[in-house]
């Protein structure tokens, strides 16, 4: 039998070496273009007519568009619409990663840490930039919780400082962890099926197509969190206040 | 049957967490290889940066373009349909106002029609009496002169009828002055 963690391995397609970099094509990569390219099917193409009255894939398009403009505009506020464009992109990337990690025999990208945590850090990088540009050195007031006695400060103060550096951590590990269980929980219960045979094997397959619809469910959910976390931050960057 | 069924889930379960198990301890698991690093990073950002530039430069502009014209759209649809049925409004006051004016006006013409219609009558009226009253007047006198004819035939005749009778009774033509005088006087006193 296989294992479980077969799935996630990365496999290269194509070898390329840049500089001494391997920047080989991957497994990975193809399913990242992959959703690049279903993304800009949706997004441009769809979009081509730019209808007064949307078709069915300018409705997605629309949907999805104002989704995120929603919870930039709920989140950040008016400041947030500069980077409305990114926030739109890392959800619809990540959701296309996770829902297309739903294929059989396809490849998650999300599911590896590297991805999710280049991801988290880059958003934790800059929103920390966007904040010292705003706000300068006042920024780091963003640690210091009003109304508290000084005494207390000298416990929250760290508290809150190793809670913030947490942040690209539990952003990358939440998505990873919950695409790598899901992905792992199939493959278990898809040995299971195999395993048990034509007379025991209905019970896990049950089970599996029950579990699928709840991975699609999870694979928007990690998007949507990471997307509104991603604001959240972006708001405590933008408006210093808890 | 059953417990051969359960019997080989418990296996299973405990194979796969065995075999995953030996995975994780033996640095099998995918995700750690840290040479895979490097080219799912440089792909990463690839991929990312061509699906940023493709909505930042195409699908942000397009939708939020296409959103604006609906909701512009939507606006001067909406603002038409007001201004239409503001002008429906005024149209229905206007008509009620020419409607209630032309009730004024129709009751004001039937005022004066009434008034002018009595007038005239009365006026006819008036001139009908006037012209019967002339008639009546007229009538009148002819008949006063046709009896004052009558009455001055009768005087005569009742002279004569006394000068004749005076003439048989006397035997001698009478006076005729005083015996007229005389008749005259009788004939006023029984026309009395």
């Amino acid at each position: 039998m296989h294992s479980p963690m077969e799935q996630f391995e990365i496999k290269r397609l194509l070898d390329f070496h840049f500089a001494g970099l391997d920047v080989s094509f991957t497994n990975s990569s193809l399913w990242m273009i992959i959703a690049v390219i279903l993304a800009t099917g949706v997004f441009v193409v769809g979009m081509r007519q730019r209808a007064l009255v949307p078709g069915r894939l300018q409705s997605v398009a629309e949907l999805g568009y104002e989704f995120i403009a929603g919870m930039v505009r709920e989140n950040v506020g008016n400041q947030g619409k500069k980077y409305f464009p990114f926030i739109l992109t890392l959800f619809i990337f990540i959701l296309f990663c996770n829902v297309l990690g739903m294929v059989p025999y396809s490849f998650t990208p999300t599911s590896h840490i590297v991805v999710t945590f280049a991801m988290a850090l880059f958003v934790f990088v800059g929103v920390t930039l966007i904040g010292l540009a705003k706000h300068g050195l006042h920024f780091f007031s963003l640690f210091v919780p009003k109304g508290v006695p000084w005494v207390l400060l000298l416990l929250l103060v760290p508290i809150e400082i190793i809670s913030y550096f947490i942040r690209p951590f539990s952003l990358s590990i939440r998505l990873f962890a919950n695409m790598l269980a899901g992905h792992t929980m199939l493959k278990v219960f898809g040995g299971f099926v195999v395993m048990m045979g034509i007379l025991g094997g209905w019970a896990p397959l049950a089970f599996i197509v029950v579990f699928t619809g709840l991975e699609l469910l999870i694979a928007f959910l990690q998007a949507y969190v990471f997307a509104i976390l991603t604001c959240l931050y972006l708001n405590d960057a933008i408006h210093l206040h808890h | 049957m059953r417990t051969s069924g359960y019997s080989a889930l418990a296996a299973g379960l405990f194979g796969s967490l065995l075999v995953s198990g030996t995975a994780f301890a033996a640095g099998g698991m995918p995700q750690l290889d840290f040479h895979s690093f490097a080219p799912q990073l440089v792909w990463l950002a690839i991929a990312f940066v061509v699906l940023y530039l493709v909505m930042s430069r195409l699908a942000v502009p397009a939708i939020s373009d296409t959103l604006d014209k609906r909701q512009a759209k939507i606006q001067s649809d909406l603002d038409a349909a007001e201004k239409a049925n503001e002008d429906t409004r005024a149209l229905v006051v206007a008509y009620e106002k020419r409607l209630a004016d032309a009730r004024e006006e129709s009751r004001r013409l039937q005022r004066t029609q009434a008034e002018a219609d009595s007038g005239v009558a009365a006026a006819r009226f008036t001139e009908l009496g006037e012209k019967l009253n002339g008639r009546i007047a007229e009538a009148e006198k002819r008949i006063a002169g046709q009896r004052d004819t009558v009455m001055a035939g009768l005087e005569q005749m009742a002279g004569e009828i006394a000068q004749s009778a005076y003439a048989k009774l006397a035997g001698q033509p009478a006076d005729t002055a005083a015996l007229g005088a005389k008749v005259a006087a009788a004939a006023k006193e029984t026309s009395r």
